[in-house]
Parts: C-alpha cells; sequence; structure tokens
C-alpha cells in the first residue's frame, strides 16, 4: 500500500512539475507565432524526457551512483569539465529565468512590478535550498503545479481550436522570413523539455532517497505516466496561445502576455490560475536547478553533499549552491525579460545536450554498473536520434536567429 | 596467494584514478587526483600514496597548468594518503581513519567555521 502510494505521489509531483520557466515560454510563444506547428517538438521532447528519466533512475537505483559520479569515474576528470562548463552556462541563464518567472507570478498577484520582487523571488529559492528538506523541495511545488492542469480544461472551455487552426498541426504556417525564428523556437522547445538538469537532480534523488532495484516499477511507472500526463499541461498552453493569443497577434513577448490565455475562458479566476502555476512551477524548477548544479559540483569533485544534511555538514556543498544562486541573481538583475531569458537558455541547452547526454547513453549499456539492466537497442535509438535532431536544429538556428535580429 | 593480495595485483589505476574518498566515518572527503610510485631497489615500481587536490587536477587538465597553480596554492591544498590507509579498492575508496585524521576535505570544517557559521539556519 505505501508503496503504491509513492508510485501515485510521484506520478502527481512528476505531472505538476512537468513546466518550467522554459515550457512556459516556449509553448506560449510557439502558439502565438505558429499555432500548433510546434506540437511535434513538444511531443518529441516528452518522449525523450520519459525515456531520459527512466534511464537516469534506473542508473542510480541499480548501480548505487548517481550519474555525475559515473561521470567523473568512468570518464576522467577532464571530460567531467565539459557537462560541468555546459550546465554551469545553461542552468545560470535557466535559474535566472525562473527567478524571474517566479517574479512575474507574485508580481501578477501584487501589482508589484517584477523587477521589484525578483530580490524576493530569489531570497525564497535560497532559503528553501539552504534548509527545505529534499521531500519538501522534490514534493510541495510541483504537486501546487497541478493546478496548470486547468490549462486542459481552459482548452475545452474556449471549445478547442477552430479548424483553420487545427490544419496548422500538419502544415505550419511559417511566413517568409521566419524559418529562423521557427527553427529557433524547436530547439529551444526541445532544449526546454529535454534539460539535462531534470536528470542530474533525479538520479540524485534516487541515491537522496536510497532507491535500490525494487523500485524499478516505481521509476518506470513515475517517468512514463507523470511526464506523460505532465506534457497535457505544455500542448495545452500551445493550444491556448494559438486560440487566444495569435488572432488577436499578440505574440506573446513577456509571460504576462501568456497569461491572458487563462484570462481569456476565466477572467481573473484565469489569471489567478496562470500566475499561481507559473509561480509553482518556476520555484520548483528554481530549487530543482539550482540543487542540481550543487549536486553536479560536490559529486564531481566527492565532497559530502545532500540536502537533508544542515549546511555545516556539507559545506562546500551548500556554498557552491548559494554562490551559484548569486551568479543567477545577478545575470537575472541585469533586467532582460525571463521569457527571453529561458527561449535563449533553451536553446543554449539544446546545443549543449550532446555533452550531457552521450555519456548517460554510455553508461546505461555498461553491464558493470547494471548488469541486465541495460538499455534496448530501441531506447538507445531513439535518444541518439533526438540528440541529433535537438543540436542540429540548435546549431542551425542560433546563428540564424541572431542574424536575423531575434525573434 | 590470497585472495585479497591477488586482487591488489590486478589493479589498474583506471580503478583507482577519480575514486570517491570516503573515512570510517563515512565522510566524502574528496576523490583521487593522481597517485605517487616509486622505485624500489629490486627494481619494482610500488604505489606509495594517493594525491588528493587542485594541483594534480590541473596537472591532468595541462602540463601548462601546473606552475601557474603551483605559483598561486603553494602546495598549500595538496595532500597526499598513504596507500596502507586504504581499506579496500571498490570505486568508493574507504579510507581506515575518521575524517578529522586527514588533511583532505578540511576546506569543508574551515568553509563551516569561518564563512557559513555567519550565515542563519547553518547548523554550525
Amino acid at each position: 500500500m505505501k508503496k503504491w502510494l509513492s508510485i501515485i505521489l510521484g506520478i502527481m509531483t512528476a505531472t505538476g512539475g512537468f513546466l518550467d520557466v522554459g515550457a512556459f515560454a516556449t509553448a506560449g510563444v510557439a502558439g502565438a507565432k505558429f499555432g500548433l506547428g510546434l506540437i511535434w517538438a513538444m511531443l518529441l521532447g516528452t518522449v525523450a524526457i520519459i525515456l531520459l528519466l527512466e534511464m537516469a533512475g534506473r542508473f542510480a537505483a541499480v548501480s548505487g551512483k548517481t550519474y555525475m559520479d559515473a561521470i567523473r569515474e568512468d570518464f576522467g576528470f577532464k571530460f567531467y569539465l565539459l557537462p560541468l562548463t555546459s550546465e554551469l552556462i545553461a542552468n545560470s541563464l535557466m535559474l535566472a529565468a525562473e527567478i524571474g518567472g517566479i517574479a512575474i507570478a507574485l508580481s501578477l498577484f501584487t501589482g508589484i512590478s517584477w523587477h521589484s520582487v525578483f530580490p524576493v523571488a530569489a531570497l525564497l529559492v535560497w532559503v528553501l535550498c539552504w534548509r527545505a528538506p529534499f521531500s519538501l523541495i522534490e514534493n510541495v511545488p510541483a504537486l501546487l503545479g497541478l493546478v496548470t492542469l486547468s490549462f486542459v480544461v481552459a482548452v475545452f472551455v474556449l471549445g478547442g481550436p477552430q479548424p483553420e487552426v487545427l490544419s496548422t498541426l500538419w502544415k505550419p504556417n511559417i511566413k517568409q522570413g521566419e524559418l529562423a525564428n521557427y527553427l529557433y523556437l524547436s530547439a529551444a522547445i526541445l532544449g526546454a523539455i529535454i534539460s539535462p538538469y531534470l536528470l542530474y537532480f533525479y538520479s540524485s534523488g534516487a541515491r537522496e532517497e536510497k532507491w535500490s532495484e525494487d523500485d524499478l516499477v516505481a521509476n518506470r511507472v513515475t517517468s512514463i505516466v507523470g511526464m506523460g500526463f505532465g506534457s497535457l499541461s505544455a500542448i495545452a498552453l500551445i493550444f491556448l496561445a494559438a486560440i487566444v493569443l495569435q488572432p488577436l497577434n499578440i505574440s506573446a513577448s513577456t509571460l504576462g502576455e501568456v497569461g491572458i490565455t487563462m484570462a481569456k475562458p476565466f477572467g481573473v479566476i484565469g489569471s489567478l490560475l496562470f500566475a499561481g502555476g507559473l509561480f509553482a512551477c518556476c520555484l520548483g524548477a528554481a530549487l530543482e536547478v539550482a540543487l542540481s548544479v550543487g549536486y553536479n559540483i560536490a559529486q564531481g569533485l566527492g565532497w559530502e553533499w545532500g540536502e537533508d544534511k544542515k549546511p555545516v555538514e556539507a559545506a562546500r556543498f551548500n556554498l557552491a549552491m548559494t554562490i551559484f544562486l548569486l551568479v543567477a541573481v545577478a545575470i537575472g538583475l541585469i533586467g532582460i525579460d525571463p521569457l527571453q531569458l529561458a527561449l535563449f537558455g533553451s536553446t543554449i541547452t539544446a546545443l549543449f545536450l550532446p555533452i550531457s547526454l552521450v555519456p548517460l547513453l554510455v553508461l546505461m549499456n555498461d553491464r558493470q554498473y547494471l548488469g541486465d539492466k541495460t538499455n534496448r537497442r530501441f531506447t538507445n535509438s531513439a535518444i541518439l536520434l533526438v540528440l541529433v535532431i535537438a543540436f542540429v536544429v540548435a546549431a542551425v538556428s542560433l546563428p540564424l536567429e541572431f542574424l536575423s535580429g531575434g525573434g | 596467494m590470497p585472495e585479497s593480495d591477488q586482487q591488489k595485483e590486478d589493479l589498474s589505476i583506471g580503478d583507482i584514478i577519480d575514486n570517491q574518498l570516503e573515512t570510517h566515518d563515512k565522510r566524502k572527503i574528496g576523490r583521487v587526483a593522481d597517485i605517487v610510485a616509486e622505485w624500489r631497489e629490486d627494481g619494482s615500481l610500488v604505489l606509495t600514496d594517493i594525491v588528493s587536490g587542485p594541483q594534480a587536477l590541473a596537472r591532468r587538465v595541462s602540463s601548462h597548468l601546473r606552475p601557474i597553480f603551483a605559483f598561486f596554492l603553494r602546495d598549500r591544498f595538496e595532500h597526499r594518503i598513504p596507500i596502507d590507509d586504504i581499506d579496500d579498492f571498490e570505486p568508493t575508496l574507504h579510507l581506515r581513519k575518521n575524517a578529522a585524521d586527514y588533511e583532505v576535505g578540511q576546506s569543508d570544517r574551515w568553509i563551516a567555521d569561518h564563512i557559513l557559521r555567519w550565515i542563519p539556519g547553518s547548523g554550525h
């Protein structure tokens, strides 16, 4: 009974925690600009993250090692610096954007400018990283994030998409000169959904909770069902932006504009539901990003780590996490809109995906770690294919986007 | 030959380098950055110490970094642990003594005592 309760909790947290600022931003902009023409990227990203999360959990449960432990031990210190550097760059942008997302949610609740409440949002993230137990960080924001399922309800309340919007699902409406932006958004969606920080956080969480082979079923069910349900909110947000924003020629250039999608079907309540979802999802993701960087540094260098320890019991881990948070706050204080920062950070993440994920594929086929629990050929091929797509799209679109002056 | 001796003979450098160092009181204090070996009179090359610290890591990234790190750090963070202190050579190297007995990982205590103690809720 306890095991099933744990599985249900896992599904609920994976569902509620699916969205982050990158998903909010990319889904909103994609729907507003290209209708349903980028749903393929969201679906592809969802399949990839389901496979990858299941792999990261299986690796930690069977080998007793986190993903970063194994990278350092199997690939050596020089190689370890590659995923570490790519994570530091991409995650500093994403953490700044996540804190910005929390600030915008607070701003929608209070009417105070998001710039003014940004330091409050950053302080909230730091306090929770500093002292909250792992179970609270893992569960509470994600359970609050279940409010984003209201996006699915909103699509039905609005009567679903009109035929001309629906046709963009298989025939994207890409106007002349917008191909670069379409590709940039494709890469951003893949980067936002297939976020490597999730894998580092998930595999570290499996060790924090001392998973063993007995937890493999829970791991599989949680990844497939939870992330599957979670993607519904993101897909619903694309539908909402296509139905509400595109006809009004609103390009969703800020998260506040994305929030209009919920005001149309539900009025003030809708705006509050959007703000609540944004707050919960960005808070959960900010905690995961900050912790994952702390884990990456501490595990790679062999330091004591663990969110359930007092800060002085894992001093270097907590100091590294705090310094990283300060760097992200400094980036956020520059004042770039969190939505634009999230789009850029997500595309950079897509560009770095091979660095972060190829080692996982190698490790998942190592019998020394996994015995008979290694990957099947289909899983390897599917992940390789997604990695190539994400990398090529990001590598092509980033220079084009810069040359065209940004979206 | 006893099985444990046979296992020690079969070790490769990959079984030691980059592995986790864990003390008797279950504290993770660092990872193996390098090894020290010495030629014996009988012609054998014997592993004597493992090394942990940023200078050894810098050497592994590039030999050009070696003098730069040596100039700035002056061996202060370079620590050796005698090979006899290692209980077993699993992916985690279990050490015989407690964390307080090793210089490796003392930066954890220094940071706790000098920085974190000023921050509320640190548990100091």
